[in-house]
């Protein structure tokens, strides 16, 4: 009944559409008559500002920190739109400074500002390498962040480029490990799994930029605690699983 | 008079909400501050009332403002105001966040949480005149309809959920919800 119900009349969604209540079929074949009923989509439009109200109505002040954290995040997030105006070009290493913090979330603008600074002794080439490869995923057109808790402590962040097939892994709160071990990450898809590479030590509670390449079709980002010089296979439990 | 009222525009030469949206559709990042300072609060409310957990909805406030800076070109003023649009994400994201973690127990634990009456939840929240309004509106509305608005809008639950939480059966609720926005739109004064 409910269903010759729903396509008799399928405006009586237009309440539960508003506020999200469809189930994902639901959602999709709502959409679909939303494109040829314009009365629904004007419906759903008003519906939609009362929604919003009740949205407002839960308003709360967002602590100071979050603000440093999106601003940081759009300035090295490209928008989905050409943009029109003209901005000056960035060097590879100032988009670091800017995109890493950005990516990594929690993270302040200072502690990256220091991660920069240290590399400005012998190994500048090497670290340049690395920072041009991850500004490079960093600012891909089709760079995704995602997030996922670390089982054990801690926060994990990733920005992924498929296109550049490789993702910057950064990480907040992870539970320290005695020298004689390290966090190691692994891609897993399936055709099984490789090692992605050894987290350094944290750096102001943060750990990384790092990045790993190669990814493929199906991959699943874990980690886990293994020996300090790694090993081959992960030998202990993953405290980590992001779909990639 | 430090709360704004969405239902009007701003005045004192600040910029419309819906302009500094087109503004931040060209990459304009003093615009984009300007957009956080006016909807991060409502945006982190709303997320954490459906999410509860403080750390991932802090998280998907952050998404959703990323998604309000990648995505303001494809705000079209025609079909509503910039506050809904934005509210919409906010909502739409907070959702799908809570029904793809989503494990057994963890529902059950929402489900009890969800029951508490809206008056009852307000801890934390900013008292404001739109709450208070929001509250008035909420009143005139029918057991039933406000339950199943509370429960969808606040709870996240689906028409069917929510059907099965109250008792009662899907294509009622699916009519009363729409019966209760309708009754809201009309009690808020909402104007497009």
């Amino acid at each position: 009944m409910r269903i010759l119900h729903g396509r008799k009349e399928p405006h009586t969604l237009a309440g539960a559409y508003a506020m999200d209540a469809l189930e994902p079929q639901d959602r999709a074949r709502f959409e679909h008559h939303l494109t040829r009923c314009d009365a629904c989509s004007q419906e759903v439009s008003e519906l939609r500002e009362a929604t919003a109200r009740l949205a407002l109505a839960t308003s709360v002040s967002p602590p100071s920190a979050l603000k440093e954290q999106v601003i940081a995040a759009a300035r090295s997030t490209r928008q989905h739109a050409p943009v029109t105006i003209a901005k000056p070009r960035l060097t590879n290493r100032r988009v670091l400074l800017i995109a890493a913090p950005a990516a990594a979330g929690l993270i302040a603008v200072a502690t990256v500002f220091g991660l920069a600074n240290s590399d400005n002794s012998q190994q500048l080439g090497q670290a340049q390498q690395r920072d041009q490869a991850i500004a490079a995923v960093m600012t891909a057109r089709d760079a995704t962040m995602m997030s996922g808790r670390v089982a054990g402590g801690g926060t994990a962040r990733i920005v992924m480029s498929h296109q550049k097939r490789a993702l910057v892994f950064m990480a907040t709160g992870l539970p320290a490990l005695p020298a004689s071990a390290s966090y190691e990450l692994w891609l897993v898809g399936p055709g099984g799994d490789r090692p992605a590479g050894m987290l350094p030590a944290p750096a102001h509670g943060m750990t990384g930029p790092v990045i790993a390449s190669g990814l493929r079709q199906g991959d699943h980002l874990m980690l886990t605690v293994e020996p300090a010089a790694g090993t081959a296979h992960p030998t202990t439990r993953m405290m980590l699983d992001i779909p990639l | 008079m430090t709360v704004p009222d969405p239902a009007t525009r701003p005045e004192h030469g600040r910029l419309a909400l819906e302009d500094q949206l087109a503004l931040v559709a060209r990459g304009d990042e003093d615009a984009f501050d300007a957009v956080y300072d006016q909807v991060s609060g409502p945006v982190l409310g709303i997320v954490t009332r459906v999410i509860r957990d403080p750390a991932q909805s802090e998280e998907v406030t952050q998404e959703v403002l990323l998604e309000v800076w990648r995505s303001a070109f494809r705000f079209t003023p025609e079909r509503g105001t910039a506050m809904a649009w934005v509210m919409t994400l906010a909502h739409r994201r907070a959702v799908d966040r809570v029904r793809s973690a989503q494990r057994a127990t963890e529902r059950e634990q929402r489900s009890a949480r969800a029951e508490i009456p809206f008056d009852q939840v307000a801890e934390a929240v900013e008292s404001n005149l739109e709450q208070e309004r929001v509250r008035r509106c909420l009143g005139t509305l029918t057991d039933l309809q406000r339950e199943s608005v509370t429960l969808a809008y606040y709870g996240g639950y689906t028409y069917n959920e929510v059907a099965a939480l109250l008792g009662v059966a899907a294509g009622t609720v699916k009519t009363r919800m729409r019966d209760a926005l309708i009754r809201l739109r009309d009690c808020l004064g909402v104007a497009m």
